[in-house]
């Protein structure tokens, strides 16, 4: 049998699989399982079975890349009026296009590029809030504009001339998710709460031998990063021995870690 | 004693007479800020004290690096000022505010030169080191400057440091408003470009006050109405939202006189045209004239008795 009919047949396969899981709830809509059906369908050609990429991240990805021309004007309603407005028209969670986002707008990286992207979960965030407004506070204006829209549509540049009140993307990602999280007593705050750390590439800057001891390896990372051994000494893991911070009642007893329990404990 | 009662009035009316005239004559003091400057307008209840304007600020301008790491937010337990090594630094206060979870609401302050419109350190310097460019910038020349420090003796928000442990070739030390850098079109300056919420809003000065007053009419519970650097100092470059008191969050209380005024209104007064020198020399001359030797006086130089 050749690859390429393998690949039909497994698209077949999962075809039926989704049909059949809509004939037995047909109240629930088909919709997810095609579109992960069609999603998955591209790179399989091309991705050689050992590198395998998960398709939404891949989808998620290429969709970041993107840019959407500037909205100039935004319809000036009350934040109390568009909440009214959407639930009039019925526009709700149902009706998000994509669940998931990577925020990794070439418009913020043509500036700098200081962390990793954040990987931003759409619909669980719709889920818990249940409020498109929060973010999507105001639309574009005209009668035949998208009621909601990316965020990269209206926040660009920071300080464009023509609309100085306007903040840019970067700006706008941070207050809306910063201040959101604050005033909900949830979600990360800080740098790496949502994004890695750029962290450069290390094949460059390790200097080892061939073959070289456990010894060796240790050495050579503290050779940049002292500070890490030196908080690694204070560790129960070092120390074979530890408080119990977290159990209550006992929390000044050194009760991890075998220290004071054996006697040949190194 | 020959310089006489009447011969001394003589003198001192005449020297009454030229100072009235050209006291008068003394062209009024004018500020000299540019009038299409750049600046910064700081958004106080903005900022979320990250350091990351420290860190960008130390990488654009090539500063030393520092002992504590910039993500290392428990510097802001104490007050630091900027130095020799740090062009901006950023503090935190607490009003004694509260939120809903009973958690103190810290103010974030950053602090650095603000960029005078008419700057007390270059009408001290007394060589011209110290120079307002066009773009805003209060610019600072290495080359020029003999190191007197009268800038930062002059200076009202107490910014220039100085590289005392620089014994050979020691400069003095604030920040740039990265002119270089501003200069270029499109770019900005290290700490505005890399914050994260727009905490610094970057354009031409009369634009942010606008914005500025737009702000606070759009959000009068959110601000205080007062832009500090609007008037202070007879305006800075750089500028300042919040919603505390200005006098709570470190800010140094200046008046909305421009600092030079009285000063170069004195020594311009005093030195248009060298008056003061003709004059004080001239006195001087007709002292001199007063008790010149009229040949009246024997000087006995052989020591005989008369």
């Amino acid at each position: 049998m050749s690859k390429k009919s393998f690949i039909v047949l497994l698209l077949f396969l999962v075809m039926g699989l989704s049909g059949g899981l809509v004939a037995l709830h047909p109240e629930s809509p088909g919709s997810p399982a095609a579109h992960a059906a069609a999603a998955a369908a591209p790179p399989a050609p091309e991705t050689p079975a050992s590198t395998w990429t998960a398709p939404d991240q891949v989808a998620a990805l290429e969709r970041a890349k993107e840019t959407v021309p500037f909205v100039d004007a935004v319809m000036d309603e009350c934040k109390l009026c568009r909440q009214m407005r959407l639930r009039e028209t019925g526009l709700g969670t149902k009706d998000i296009k994509h669940s998931y986002f990577v925020l990794n707008s070439p418009i913020i990286n043509a500036v700098e590029d200081h962390y990793g992207p954040v990987r931003f979960m759409h619909s669980k965030h719709a889920a818990q809030i249940q409020d498109c407004a929060m973010c999507h506070h105001f639309r574009p204006l005209g009668a035949d504009a998208s009621e909601t829209t990316r965020c990269s549509a209206c926040h660009q540049e920071a300080f464009r001339k023509d609309h100085p009140e306007r903040i840019g993307l970067k700006a706008a990602y941070h207050q809306q998710c910063m201040e959101c999280h604050r005033d909900m007593n949830q979600g990360p705050v800080d740098c790496i709460g949502c994004h890695n750390k750029n962290v450069p590439e290390h094949k460059d800057k390790i200097q080892l031998a061939a073959n070289p001891t456990p010894f060796e390896v240790t050495e050579e990372c503290l050779r940049c990063h002292k500070a890490a051994g030196q908080d690694m000494l204070k560790t129960a893991h070092w120390l074979l021995k530890g408080p119990s911070p977290f159990t209550l009642g006992h929390r000044k007893e050194v009760e991890i870690g075998k220290a004071t329990i054996a006697t040949n404990n190194f | 004693m020959d310089l006489s009662r009447r011969g001394f009035f003589k003198i001192m009316g005449a020297t009454g007479a030229g100072l009235a005239a050209t006291g008068r004559s003394a062209a009024a003091w004018e500020s000299r800020a540019p009038e299409d400057a750049y600046g910064c307008l700081v958004d106080l209840t903005r900022c979320i004290g990250c350091r990351k304007c420290e860190q960008a600020c130390q990488t654009v301008n090539g500063l030393p690096q520092p002992e504590q790491s910039f993500d290392d937010l428990t510097i802001l337990d104490r007050k630091r000022r900027p130095d020799e090594k740090s062009f901006t630094v950023v503090n935190r206060y607490y009003s004694g505010k509260i939120d809903e979870r009973d958690q103190l609401i810290p103010t974030f302050v950053k602090i650095q030169c603000m960029h005078c419109q008419d700057p007390a350190c270059a009408s001290a310097c007394i060589v011209g080191a110290l120079t307002k460019k066009e773009n805003g910038a209060v610019h600072y020349d290495a080359s020029k400057c003999i190191g007197c420090r009268y800038c930062m003796v002059a200076c009202p928000f107490e910014i220039p440091a100085y590289e005392y442990h620089n014994p050979i070739t020691p400069r003095v030390m604030k920040c740039t408003f990265c002119y270089e850098r501003v200069a270029e079109e499109g770019k900005l300056p290290g700490c505005a470009q890399i914050c994260p919420v727009e905490a610094i809003t970057f354009g031409k000065r009369a634009d942010l006050l606008a914005l500025g007053h737009q702000r606070i009419k759009d959000n009068p519970g959110r601000y205080l109405d007062h832009i500090y650097g609007e008037k202070e100092v007879g305006g800075t470059s750089w500028m300042y939202l919040s919603d505390q008191p200005f006098e709570d969050l470190g800010f140094i209380q200046v008046p909305e006189k421009p600092l030079p005024q009285l000063a170069e209104t004195i020594q311009h007064s005093l030195f248009s045209y060298l008056w003061s020198p003709i004059v004080l020399f001239g006195m001087l001359s007709g002292v001199m004239w007063g008790f010149r030797d009229k040949g009246d006086r024997h000087i006995d130089r052989e020591g005989e008795n008369p």
